[in-house]
């Protein structure tokens, strides 16, 4: 070990609190390892049903690992404050950029906690009850006024594992995460010791129980369901829907970025950031790549995309009569239908992770209204503390007001938008402006001091910024998603498409204004508040 | 109608070059009135360039090893040092060994180094302000020794407001340096029972409390602007929590004389503002390391704060 070669005297400073296990934690935890794994299923290999798990988790890896990582990690690391992308794109592209992005994204955590509050319950609890024989139970909430008053519960629990401070967000976060992982490990072994012929004998004295359709008989109904549906099920993979299968899949690798709502608050975020992005990508792909390999030796290629395919269009197969949908998880349950706590540990692990979800919508949307009350683009109690708990107790209360609207409208109206469409509005919005940003960071002229104090202006590949390099890998991987998100009719009906970016353009627009009224409405009182956003020039 | 000052207030810079020029810049790009720096002015960490036996230069950055190769590199890593806040001094081997050996010999060059920047500072600040209608105020802080005040006092036209009441057009403001105890054991420290009598003294002569500026270096205790992370005995970070680490005697002062508004620093990580009772006190917070120049503009009308806005640059 080379020796110190630095002296320190004793004088006070700053401290930050919050550790690498932390922020890779919030990484994880916001790419929500079961139910995205089912979301890349049943939405993906759903639709597309052609994929090849593998492949898409592969290449979701690497161009994830490589750009996310390094777009976030780098922008983090050079800007380590706690607002978000926010920060980055206000002051590398232009505030009004910044402010239009940052608004967008703020309604998106929003439409976060009204989908995905719900999604606890159906197909959390739901899932929970019917594997424990419990249908009643499962009928019961699934009821619209049942979906409301529990999304509104767990919308409360998970804001009050966030108001309290990060010391018990962390510590919360750490039990969730355990717990969560376990009943993950505990599906993925159930298929592990599974070969094919088991599975297909468990399945088989499944259907002969619920007098319900055998494993060969599901596989001809669902093939010719699907032919009379005007598409094919396929035999085997191919490369356009293995493209197709990573848009869902981005819910596993794209979401590692939350990690920028505490980028402030990090110990050494030079360096944690970046490893944290990277980690939170890598330990969800390890986790997929063994799944995809279990269920295609235990289940099959062909039966899986059948039931993913069955499971997407939510109307059941006719004959399919098990007391639960074909998921992944429910695919596990045909093995071990009798097994209640390992029943019991499989849908916990989706309903632990889901919940997580919505906690970190009051992580994040509190903190881009934080940064928004810094830079005076909002009224200033965005920017209050609460002295007793150490959050911004106010903007917690306001995003649980906007989520209870959320999901009023979600239970009694269902949902407007689909929940794929948020993705397809962070794709270009979240994401895809802050890839810009990290792309022409190096070359701003308006973040050059920022750029200079970096500590990774000398990381060059070929003379090329690797910041630059990374944002490359980040657009390619974006424009693939884009590409079948927008452009693909399978991935959804064209009206959720075009009704998702108007939505988008609406949110986008009332940013904008929101960011000349506050700007105007500064500048009566004498402050210019676009001086804000700038760099000093020190001479 | 009421006159309106335009205040710009900066703390905690802690050595760093580039800060400091910005600030001086920052009086005209924000065109205020009225300019306050507060300590700690000076850095807390010195860099030795120790010289290689091949040639070249080694030394500790960020607690990464660093080889110097030529002349070019080691002039962009001092550069690098300065805009840091730290203090770099060229050392032979032996020299190095001979300082590690010696903490005694360490603290004299470190005062030494802290001085000499200070003093290029202040004249720095004659140079670019002379002729200018800026007011100008700058006081230590806690960190800071005690030979800094007289460094400020030369200056023709910074004013040393440490321990005074000055006034900001219709505003009295009185400074105040001391902090209360730290886990560094820092050179203007004491007991909140000794401070408060200290301020006590310093709060009577002011004539008017409720259009006051109360300097005052740290911050209330238990509020928004002195949560600090929890330290082990060793100094370091022993959880996730956030404990407040502010000045009682200051809480108490503030409370009880309810001035117009406080203007702390100190908690480097606390950067907000809040109100208490009818005084709002803020904290513009500190990343001096980064270069980036945290401060708050704050609008000042006879009774009342028109507004403010926190700063980043």
């Amino acid at each position: 070990m080379s020796e110190q070669m630095a002296f320190a005297r004793k004088a006070s400073g700053l401290v930050r609190g919050l550790s690498f296990w932390d922020a890779f934690g919030v990484g994880f935890m916001n790419q929500g390892l079961t139910p995205s794994m089912w979301v890349m299923i049943s939405f993906g290999l759903g639709v597309y049903t052609g994929g090849n798990l593998i492949i898409g988790t592969l290449l979701s890896a690497i161009l994830c690992g490589i750009g996310f990582s390094l777009v976030w990690g780098i922008l983090g690391g050079s800007m380590p404050r706690s607002g978000g992308e926010y920060i980055y794109n206000s002051r590398i592209i232009h505030p009004v950029i910044g402010i239009a992005e940052s608004f967008g994204n703020a309604f998106v955590w929003i439409m976060w906690i009204f989908v995905l509050a719900p999604w606890t319950i159906d197909p959390g609890l739901t899932m929970m009850f019917q594997f424990l024989g419990l249908e009643a139970a499962a009928d019961v909430v699934q009821t619209p006024i049942a979906v409301f008053l529990i999304s509104s519960v767990v919308s409360l629990i998970a804001l009050l594992f966030v108001v309290f401070g990060l010391k018990v967000f962390a510590t919360v976060q750490k039990v969730i995460m355990i717990l969560g992982i376990l009943g993950c490990t505990v599906i993925l072994l159930v298929f592990t010791f599974t070969s094919h012929n088991e599975f297909v004998q468990d399945w088989n004295n499944l259907a002969v129980q619920y007098g319900s359709l055998d494993y060969e008989s599901f596989l001809s109904t669902a093939r010719t369901t699907i032919e009379e549906a005007g598409d094919v099920l396929p035999t085997t993979w191919n490369w356009f829907d293995s493209f197709g299968v990573m848009v869902a899949g981005s819910w596993l690798f794209a979401y590692a970025y939350c990690i920028t709502f505490i980028a402030g608050e990090v110990k050494r975020p030079d360096k944690t950031i970046i490893l944290a992005n990277l980690f939170a990508v890598l330990v969800p792909a390890f986790f997929m790549l063994w799944l995809a390999i279990v269920l295609y030796n235990s289940v099959g290629f062909e039966f899986l995309s059948a039931t993913a395919w069955v499971d997407n269009m939510g109307e059941g197969l006719a004959g399919y009569t098990f007391p639960w949908p074909t998921h992944f998880v429910g695919l596990a349950a045909v093995i071990v239908p009798t097994n209640t706590i390992v029943l019991f540990m499989m849908a916990l692990s989706f309903i632990l992770f889901n919940l997580w979800w919505v906690a970190l919508s009051y992580l994040a949307f509190p903190r881009i209204l934080f940064a928004w009350g810094m830079d005076r683009m909002g009224p200033k109690w965005f920017s209050d503390i609460d002295y007793k708990y150490a959050s911004p107790v106010k903007n917690h209360i306001l995003c649980f007001i906007l989520g209870e609207i959320g999901i009023f409208l979600f239970a009694f109206f269902g949902d407007p938008m689909g929940s794929l469409s948020i993705t397809g509005m962070e794709i270009v919005s979240v994401f895809g402006i802050t890839a810009i940003a990290a792309a022409i960071f190096p070359f701003s002229k308006r973040a050059r001091r920022i750029w200079e104090s970096s500590p990774y202006r000398g990381w060059k590949i070929l003379n090329i910024p690797v910041v630059t390099i990374g944002a490359i890998v980040n657009l390619i991987y974006l424009g693939i998603l884009f590409y079948f998100f927008f452009f693909m009719a399978e991935m959804g009906e064209q009206e959720l498409v075009t009704g998702s970016l108007i939505l988008y353009a609406v949110i986008w627009g009332l940013g904008i204004i929101w960011y000349f009224y506050w700007k105007n409405r500064n500048k009566q009182v004498g402050v210019d508040v676009s001086m804000t956003f700038g760099e000093l020039p020190p001479d | 109608m009421n006159k309106a000052v335009k205040i710009f207030f900066v703390t905690d810079i802690h050595g760093s070059n580039l800060c400091y020029r910005k600030y001086l810049n920052a009086l005209k790009v924000y065109n205020v009135d009225v300019g306050i720096l507060l300590g700690d002015l000076t850095g807390k960490v010195l860099i030795p360039l120790v010289e290689k036996a091949g040639g070249g230069w080694e030394t500790t950055l960020m607690g990464t090893h660093v080889d110097i190769p030529n002349q070019e590199e080691l002039d962009k890593l001092k550069k690098t040092v300065e805009m840091m806040g730290y203090y770099w001094v060229h050392q032979t081997p032996e020299e190095f060994r001979e300082f590690k050996a010696d903490p005694i010999k360490v603290d004299s060059l470190f005062k030494q180094l802290m001085m000499s920047r200070l003093k290029e500072w202040i004249a720095l600040a004659d140079e670019r302000l002379a002729g200018t209608s800026y007011k100008v105020y700058m006081a230590p802080g806690n960190d800071d020794h005690f030979e800094v005040d007289q460094i400020i006092e030369d200056s023709k036209v910074i004013v040393n407001c440490n321990n005074k009441n000055v006034m900001l057009d219709d505003h009295e403001m009185i400074t105040f340096c001391w902090a209360n105890p730290t886990p560094w054991n820092t050179p203007r420290e004491k007991p909140d029972e000794e401070l408060e009598p200290m301020l006590e003294e310093l709060v009577s002569t002011v004539r008017d409390k409720s259009n006051a500026i109360f300097n005052f270096h740290a911050p209330p205790y238990g509020f928004a602007l002195d949560l600090a992370p929890e330290l082990t005995k060793d100094l370091v970070q022993a959880a996730d929590r956030k404990i407040h680490v502010g000045s009682r005697a200051v809480a108490r002062m503030i409370e009880k004389y309810q001035p117009l508004i406080g203007l702390h620093g100190h908690i480097h990580e606390s950067r907000g503002a809040q109100k208490i009772k009818k005084t709002l006190i803020i904290n513009p917070g500190s990343e001096y390391s980064e270069g980036i120049l945290k401060g708050a503009m704050i609008v000042l009308e006879k009774g009342k704060v028109k507004d403010y806005i926190f700063t980043s640059g």
